[in-house]
């Protein structure tokens, strides 16, 4: 039996309560097991971390970094491409460019290079699960999972339309292992569709009509919470609500919280839904993050991560197809938009986020005001919607705000003077400790995607596991681990990378009804453009799959 | 002393010398210089493989001679220094430099002066398409700087540009300034069509092609002998640059466009 095994790290393994205990962790064929009880057993590398700290892998369970969206903004900012950072081919490593939207296994690598060791990216059509599953392949590094966009199907609404949750739920369980994604995600619900039918269409609120379906946003979410939740799915579904970035929007995201009617939800990047304000009047913009931190603290069915905007120039990529036509509109940049058939749409342009203007300072500050002021940690996952909040890249700066409040301040004053009347989190002299940063990035995220085998250092987990090396300013720290390790195999030693395993596919089964099946080829073959048996991927198409089990 | 590279390379491959700039050999080694890393299609070469050695790169001077129509990327990216070509030269002299001066007596293909940020490149014999353009997909193209070709210029002259000049000696291609943000290029041949087009600001002179058909887009401002040009053309007077002295007293056609850009830039036609 072959050992690996972390002698005298101080851990932060918050899910088993270890706060920063020195002990050793041992590791047998890429899981963490418990320290052999024959003393004569000697392990067959042995790791020195005395002095530095240990922490599950990091875990992005909400991030761009597959799939069509991902690949048109690879291609549409050849300009931000020829000057961005650039990784080039060694023994190891694959030639690859970073900026916004880095290339695939650029992605895995720096990634890893962060301490991050599972990524779940957040919107994928499910007729390119296909392709989104050979570019995993290609992104090392990294155990990933894929969120199936279903807000806007034609089947999901007819389906709640003709008042048929057993055809709905069925539907879901049938498209999630079609496309062996992870979980269900509602992106704008109703409304993208809207935006396909009409000129510059959209929903306004919860109950607007999707006409031609005839159904509600609300229904949308209701009736997709409830289902995904009868399935039992270990992340039962993931939204994206409608009325992102628009002033007073927070009313839309309460109304959200509560169409979940107590099923389990999670309420991704929520800073771009929680604005106060009137239409249009900018100088109205605030935050509405307390009375919604309020409904959140009081139902614990629901989590969410904050999206968190860090100033620079980024790319916004997202299935919100109106939403793209905004931003394009507001900042004349380029523009992509895509219509794929029965199931979504798209949007992407290119963005700056400024610390002078107004808005971005607003966006930035609720952010902030999201974690400060969710004392649950547990409930409230890191991320920046990368990359359209910011790159992922800027996890280690977004931890040393939340570590260190003198930092905070001194970006607070860069900033727009508004974010001091408008926003919560100046008041709030909160630093977050090491415990809950762990939570934040790994151990959180796990326990909300179900995952019960990481984001811990149990025996049984997963051995994705970072070692990091302490230092005050914690941005230094988090920027370079000085071990990853992904399944007992060392990627990062002494800060360089060494490995760069491939990394496995999460996916759920849920079960669905085979004679059912039929009644959705039908309807299939009568509108999409490819034929229903050469829709759902193959296994022949994953790599290193691993079934998530549903509850 | 120079720092001589006599090309000996006999290829139909592409050999590219990106980054060989005087300010990166100054203080090296003929020995070391001879170990610079050149590419040749998709291989790794050391510079004497292609290139003969000899002098000094003490002060800053480079001569190049030989055939150098196959050689890209001279002088690309060059902060300071100057360096002189006799012979063709290939594609992207003097790309993205920032200083210095590059001459060459003969003939450049394509790219000359590609995103040029400052300095000054002089070709004394025709130049390809895209002189002092941006790369595609770039926001912006030259931002300063000065290239003078002595005899024709290609298509899309000054692409996207956003400050600089220009001046083409010869006859220019099609579509000159198009994209044109800012920046001057005059054009003392006959042009092509279409110039102009999309252009922001900046001006354009084509002085040598009076019947020329502008686009829709630019609208007839009058007549004028402006005051500006005899201050760039006494400006080329000093780099060496050689033109009729009757353009100096000439009159000219002045037209704004492109409208459906604001109009702020404009034309100049020799009335």
């Amino acid at each position: 039996m072959a050992y690996l095994k972390i002698s005298g790290g101080a851990i932060y393994d918050p899910a088993n309560d270890i706060d920063g205990q020195v002990g050793d962790i041992w590791i047998e064929d890429g899981r963490i097991v418990a320290a052999p009880t024959d003393p004569a057993v000697r392990p067959s590398r042995t790791i020195d971390a005395r002095g530095l700290v240990v922490m599950p892998g990091g875990i992005d369970m909400h991030c761009h970094i597959a799939g069509p969206k991902v690949n048109v903004a690879r291609k549409m900012r050849p300009e931000e491409k020829r000057k961005a950072r650039k990784i080039m081919r060694t023994a190891t490593t694959r030639s690859g460019t970073l900026g916004s939207a880095p290339s695939t296994f650029a992605t895995g690598y720096t990634y890893a290079a962060l301490g991050y060791t599972t990524a779940f990216d957040a919107a994928i059509p499910p007729l390119a699960a296909r392709h989104v599953h050979e570019e995993f392949d290609d992104t090392p590094c990294l155990d990933k999972g894929f969120y199936v966009l279903m807000g806007n199907n034609h089947y999901v609404m007819k389906a709640i339309h003709d008042k048929d949750p057993a055809r709905l739920k069925n539907f879901i369980a049938w498209l999630l292992s079609a496309a062996k994604g992870f979980a269900p995600k509602l992106v704008n619900p109703g409304g993208v569709e809207v935006w396909k039918h009409h000129a510059s269409g959209n929903v306004s609120g919860l109950d607007s009509n999707v006409d031609y379906f005839n159904v509600s946003p609300r229904q949308i979410i209701t009736e997709v919470a409830r289902a995904a939740n009868e399935l039992g799915l270990p992340h039962p579904v993931h939204v994206h609500c409608n009325n992102l970035g628009m002033p007073g929007n927070w009313e839309t995201t309460l109304a959200t919280m509560e169409a979940l009617e107590g099923h389990r939800g999670h309420l991704t990047h929520i800073q771009f839904h929680s604005y106060g304000g009137g239409e249009g009047d900018e100088n109205t913009f605030n935050s509405k993050v307390a009375p919604l931190v309020e409904y959140v603290k009081a139902h614990p069915n629901i989590t969410i991560d904050v999206g968190q905007v860090m100033f620079g120039s980024t790319t916004s990529m997202t299935g919100d197809g109106p939403l793209g036509y905004f931003l394009a509109n507001l900042f004349g940049t380029k523009w992509y938009s895509g219509d794929t058939e029965m199931e979504s749409g798209c949007g992407i342009a290119p963005i700056t986020y400024r610390n002078k203007s107004l808005v971005h300072s607003l966006q930035w500050g609720i952010g902030l005001d999201w974690y400060l002021m969710m004392d649950d940690p547990w409930r409230v996952a890191m991320s920046t919607d990368h990359p359209n909040g910011a790159s992922f890249m800027a996890y280690p700066q977004i931890v040393r705000l939340l570590m260190d409040s003198a930092y905070r301040e001194e970006m607070l004053k860069t900033c727009h003077p508004a974010v001091r009347e408008r926003c919560h989190f100046p008041q709030l002299s909160r630093e977050y400790t090491l415990r809950e940063i762990a939570i934040i990035t790994r151990a959180g995220p796990a326990r909300m995607l179900g995952l019960t085998h990481k984001g811990h250092l149990g025996p049984g987990a997963d051995a994705d596991i970072t070692i990091y090396t302490p230092d005050d300013n914690k941005q230094v720290m988090f920027e370079m681990p000085r071990y990853v390790i992904k399944r007992g195999e060392i990627v990062i030693e002494d800060t360089e990378l060494r490995s760069t395993p491939t990394g496995r596919t999460l996916h759920v089964s849920p079960q669905h009804d085979a004679a059912r099946e039929a009644e959705i080829g039908e309807w299939f073959e009568k509108f999409y453009s490819i034929r229903f048996r050469n829709y759902p991927v193959g296994a022949e198409y994953l790599h290193e799959p691993e079934t998530i089990a549903c509850r | 002393m120079t720092l001589k590279l006599d090309y000996t390379g006999q290829t139909p491959i592409p050999v590219e010398v990106e980054g060989l700039t005087p300010d990166e050999v100054r203080g090296q080694s003929l020995a070391e210089i001879e170990q610079f890393e050149i590419q040749h299609g998709n291989e790794k070469l050391p510079l004497a493989a292609m290139f003969r050695v000899s002098g000094d790169p003490a002060d800053g001077r480079i001569e190049f001679s030989g055939n150098l129509s196959g050689v890209h990327w001279i002088g690309a990216g060059m902060t300071d220094g100057e360096i002189h070509l006799a012979g063709p030269a290939g594609r992207h002299v003097g790309s993205e430099m920032t200083g210095g001066t590059i001459t060459v007596d003969g003939d450049a293909s394509d790219w000359v002066g590609g995103e040029m940020h400052g300095g000054l490149i002089h070709v004394r014999g025709q130049a390809g398409h895209l002189v002092g353009a941006a790369y595609r997909g770039s926001r912006r193209g030259m931002t300063g700087g000065t290239i003078l070709i002595d005899g024709d210029a290609g298509n899309e002259i000054g692409l996207t540009m956003r400050r600089g000049l220009i001046a083409v000696g010869g006859a220019g291609g099609d579509v000159p300034g198009f994209n044109m943000i800012a920046g001057t290029i005059l054009v003392l041949g006959e042009s092509g069509i279409r110039p102009g087009a999309a252009m922001r600001r900046g001006t354009i002179g084509l002085l040598g092609s009076p019947s020329l058909t502008l686009l829709p887009t630019f609208r007839a401002a009058g007549r004028c002998r402006p005051l500006v040009l005899s201050l760039v053309f006494r400006q080329l007077q000093s780099l060496g640059f050689v033109f009729d002295a009757d353009l100096l007293t000439a009159e000219y056609r002045l037209f704004h466009g492109d409208l459906l850009e604001g109009g702020r830039g404009e034309i100049l036609l020799r009335a």
